[in-house]
């Protein structure tokens, strides 16, 4: 095996890290912060390792590992995956550390972090795959382990229906993307996605009927890992009864990675970019008005979010649609400035509901009432939280709106603008929970019951394992939306990339 | 750094470094918050008034930093005369009413944040008009909504706040998602996001998009601007959201936050397309105009809660600002320009005068009231020049620039609708009397009892009221400085 060795070291760190913390947790029982001290430490290796990987990729070179003689490539580096994967490490590292005290009154921590270290690895490993069949695998392998996740207090009833809920959903959706692979092979005899540049799989000619019926069903497949409606139907129940640091994890960044899967795969098939893009676009639609006219009627706070959830994602579909439709690079980098914003921001929305609960024991949004007055630190970061994801201006949400509307303009047809008119609709639409959520947070408690060490009318001082991330992150939706600079430069290159991948059907 | 640097970056800097160090103090700053924010209130008006000699020697002060390379997007500010008198009367607003809040809000451990966040609404304002790039104009923009909602969200009188509050914010954020569109269509199609740039531009030809896209942006932004200046009928936000606000934020929203939509109106269509792509827009502008103040004024007839009757004037007043800004011709917007300033004062002393009588008798309904002009004389002397103003009798200030408004009508070719609003302004005077009327004379009803008022209260609404008599008399230098700004608008030629 051969290759560029810094692109399988993330994957390395990540999965060792898995096996290496089930270790420990085997020798030292019951200690939690230990636990998640080790796991963010193979969050970090991995991060460094890929500070070493990100400037050897551009969309002119993509560095790959593991060529098996005259085969392809077993990984492949692209700038689309390494912004995929600095959200899902950073945001990992976070969520690992939130969890050293937020999971201390579970008790299976050796089963926890070892999983949370396996999602990403799957989550990683899918994004740079370079063959359908490492693709497969990894994506089964985050699948599994957010199953089990979403499960993971099982002694509550509905984090077991929740959980069996999203296995049967999640498997139809990996079953379908089997299905489509064999299709694939049956016709072509090959599973590798080519680069750019280079022919698609099956040669140069437009693709074969099994072909197109495969790429069918890996739309379906991976269309149901990242939520597209009508597909959505396990996301509420999934995210609504995990953890809250899992729902981070499961909201923030890996629907967005199914999502750059069924991208890469698509275009890497031979799919048309401006057909994806126009389907992408009428997706869109469907996404951010359901998301969020579903959203308006929650009354449990996560169901609340995982809807948004699926209002944004919508926002990204129009984006990326967008991009791909009209040949913009701009729109494909707004789309994953986007989900960069998201990942940071629904990140903290989630970790700050998981600080009520913890403390509170807030699940309906009734029961918010009174965070400021217990939690200062947390409702602030709470409400800076939902302003982004509202799209307020300086937060990184404004930002991604801008670059957004920005693209939808340049779009030179109808269906552009009614894309255009549904986002704005919806960004309004949006308004009518995340600001009443807010106002929630800040009324003072009527008659809530409040649980916890001293909690009746004082202040609750928050575990710094707790208060670390949530600072961390809510200074980061500042940070992008007042200096977005580094960040877009960041996303830049993803779109270039991704229109490049759209091109190669022209032959050129 | 020269000193017109220093003073630019005074009046925004001031304001917002006292809502940081407000925001850090918390409880500890009860004490001192007032005297924190109406300091930094001051320096900015003194900053504001510092320039005024560096415009006046043609130069325009600016600060300009590269911000989103990747995208061109630049983080400048500037001052001209289009900007000055906005700016002017926003920041004395802003001091007034902190003054004003000093008696009106009882002191409790949250007070530090209602100063804060007054504080950070002005810096809204000041930052919208100072702004020279459309991303900072946006951000400030929102900025402004943001703070003056969770004042109206916490403070606000009545159980309704919360809901009062998310229609506010909803239904301006719509305006504003329609500026939104409108900026970001003329930042793609002239690559250029700098307002200075785009107002050269202007000047010399009138910016050239292709047909189609003037109208639209043109629409986008008139409509979009209308709903801040709560034209009928996209006013529906304002009697609920005035009526419910605390008075000090009630006097920023109505005297200087309803001005901002004028500036929209100012600084976009009219300064950077000439007067044949305006031409269209001049007739629809002065018909809505005309309906918003008639039906404004007949909304204050009907109402019986005395802030909200004041809250419809406004409606009422803003009409005679777009049907001025509609006539395209020199005396109109120059009279538009001036009304806003000249409202401003007379808002703010009406509302500063409800404000009062409010305190004073813990009564909001205009039935429950009465007589009360002999109790409390200073009140009803200031609050009857505020009336007599907004009345256009002369020689108080509003009569000057509805003066020019009307002037600037009878110059346009549609005499029907000038008559008309003419006309309309009978209606003005009858609500404008009648409040006084039931207010202050005639008998006083059983149990009315009245409380004594805090001097923070009483000096600035009789400061405005000898304002609104001696700009009356002499309205010479701010029509100078508006004057200025009119060779900025439409091309210039007049």
């Amino acid at each position: 095996m051969t290759g560029d060795v810094r692109v399988v070291l993330p994957l390395a760190c990540l999965g060792g890290g898995a096996f290496a913390v089930y270790l420990v947790a085997r020798f030292v029982t019951g200690r939690n912060d230990l636990l998640a001290l080790f796991t963010a430490g193979a969050f970090a290796a991995a991060l460094t390792t890929l500070a070493f990987l990100q400037p050897a990729t551009s969309a002119n070179h993509l560095p790959t590992w593991g060529r098996f003689g005259a085969g392809e490539a077993f990984l492949r580096a692209d700038p689309a995956a390494l912004v995929i994967i600095g959200v899902a490490l950073g945001l990992g590292l976070l969520v690992t550390v939130y969890s050293g005290r937020y999971l201390a009154l579970d008790q299976r921590y050796e089963t926890y972090y070892p999983l949370l270290l396996l999602l990403v690895t799957g989550l990683v490993g899918m994004v740079l795959a370079a063959d359908l069949f490492n693709l497969y695998m990894f994506c089964e392998l985050m699948s599994v382990a957010a199953y089990v996740l979403v499960a993971f207090r099982r002694r509550t009833r509905t984090a077991i229906e929740a959980g069996f809920k999203y296995l049967v959903m999640g498997s139809v959706g990996t079953v379908t993307i089997l299905m489509g692979i064999s299709f694939i092979y049956r016709e072509t005899g090959q599973l590798a996605l080519p680069p750019p540049l280079s022919p698609p799989m099956g040669g140069m000619g437009a693709p074969g009927p099994w072909t197109r019926a495969g790429i069918a069903c890996l739309l379906v497949g991976l269309g149901l890992k990242s939520a597209i409606v009508p597909l959505h139907t396990w996301l509420p129940d999934a995210h609504g009864r995990a953890p809250s640091s899992i729902s981070a994890m499961l909201s923030g960044v890996v629907v967005q990675s199914a999502f750059y899967a069924l991208l890469k795969v698509c275009l890497g098939l031979g799919f048309p970019a401006r057909g994806l893009g126009t389907l992408l676009i009428v997706l869109s639609l469907f996404n951010m008005t359901v998301g969020n006219s579903m959203a308006l009627v929650q009354t449990h706070t996560k169901r609340l979010l995982a809807y948004s959830t699926i209002a944004q994602m919508g926002y990204v579909l129009l984006s990326v649609g967008i991009g791909l439709r009209y040949d913009l690079p701009v729109a494909i980098q707004a789309g994953f400035f986007l989900i960069l914003a998201q990942a940071v921001m629904k990140g903290l929305a989630f970790l700050c509901k998981g600080v009520c609960h913890f403390y509170r024991d807030a699940t309906t949004i009734e029961e918010l009432r009174g965070t400021a007055a217990h939690m200062p630190l947390v409702a602030v970061a709470f409400s800076v939280a939902l302003a982004g994801l509202a799209g307020v201006p300086p937060l990184a949400g404004f930002v991604g709106k801008w670059f957004i509307l920005q693209g939808a303009l340049r779009s030179s047809d109808v269906l552009g603008y009614v894309g255009l008119a549904a986002l704005l609709l919806n960004s309004l639409i949006a308004l009518g929970y995340y600001l009443p959520l807010i106002g929630t947070l800040f009324t003072s408690p009527s008659a809530s019951p409040a649980r916890g060490a001293g909690s009746e009318g004082g202040r609750i001082r928050i575990s710094p394992w707790m208060a670390l991330p949530i600072i961390t992150l809510g200074a980061l939706v500042l940070a992008i939306g007042l200096y977005p600079g580094p960040w877009l430069d960041w996303t830049a290159d993803a779109g270039v990339y991704l229109l490049a991948l759209g091109t190669r059907m022209s032959g050129e | 750094m020269n000193a017109e640097t220093i003073w630019l970056v005074t009046i925004l800097g001031a304001p917002l470094a006292a809502a940081l160090l407000l925001f850090l103090l918390r409880e500890r700053g009860v004490r001192a918050a007032g005297w924190i924010a109406g300091l930094a209130a001051a320096l900015s008006l003194v900053g504001t008034f510092a320039l005024l000699p560096a415009l006046q020697r043609g130069d325009a002060p600016a600060l300009d930093f590269q911000w989103i390379p990747a995208a061109n997007i630049r983080l400048s500010v500037h001052l001209d005369w289009l900007t000055f008198p906005f700016l002017v009367t926003e920041a004395a607003v802003t001091l007034l009413a902190v003054v004003y809040t000093w008696g009106y809000h009882r002191p409790d451990s949250r007070t530090p944040i209602f100063y804060a966040l007054l504080l950070l609404f002005a810096i809204g304002m000041s930052g919208t008009t100072l702004a020279d790039d459309l991303f900072l104009f946006y951000t400030f923009w929102e900025l402004m909504l943001v703070a003056s909602c969770a004042l109206i969200a916490i403070w606000g009188e009545g159980e309704r706040r919360g809901a009062v509050a998310l229609k506010y914010f909803i239904f301006t954020h719509l305006g504003s998602l329609m500026v939104l569109v409108g900026l970001l269509v003329l930042y793609d199609a002239t690559g250029n996001d700098s307002f200075s740039a785009l107002q050269d531009a202007g000047l010399r030809a009138g910016v050239t998009l292709a047909p189609g896209l003037v109208t639209t942006v043109t629409v986008l932004f008139i409509v979009g601007f209308c709903v801040k200046m709560a034209i009928f009928p996209l006013h529906l936000w304002l009697p609920d959201a005035h009526a419910v606000a605390p008075m000090p934020v009630t006097i920023m929203l109505a005297a200087a936050m309803l001005s901002m939509g004028t500036y929209g109106i100012l600084r976009f269509p009219l300064s950077i397309f000439s007067a044949e792509q305006m031409a269209p827009f001049a007739v629809p502008m002065m018909i809505a105009g005309i309906v918003s103040e008639i039906y404004g004024a007949l909304m204050a007839l009907a109402e019986r809660d005395i802030k909200r009757i004041i809250a419809y004037s406004s409606v009422s007043q803003m009409g005679y600002i777009l049907f001025g800004l509609g006539t395209l011709t020199h005396d109109g917007i120059a009279g538009a320009t001036l009304h806003v300033i000249f409202h401003a004062i007379v808002k703010a002393l009406l509302f500063m005068g409800v404000g009062l009588v409010v305190r004073a008798t813990g009564r909001r309904q205009i039935g429950e009231l009465g007589g009360l002009g002999r109790a409390m004389p200073l009140t009803a002397l200031c609050t009857g020049v505020g009336a007599l103003a907004i009345a256009g009798m002369p020689p108080l200030c509003i009569f000057d620039s509805e003066w020019l408004i009307f002037a600037g009508g009878f110059h346009t070719a549609h005499l029907g609708l000038s008559l008309l609003t003419l006309f309309g302004s009978l209606l003005t005077v009858a609500y404008a009397l009648w409040f006084i009327g039931r207010i202050f004379f005639g008998s006083r009803p059983e149990g009315l009892t009245i409380d004594r008022l805090p001097r923070a209260m009483v000096a600035p609404t009789v400061l405005l009221a000898a304002l609104a008599l001696i700009e009356g008399i002499f309205p010479a230098p701010i029509f100078g400085w508006v004057d200025q700004a009119l060779a900025l608008i439409l091309g210039g030629n007049w």
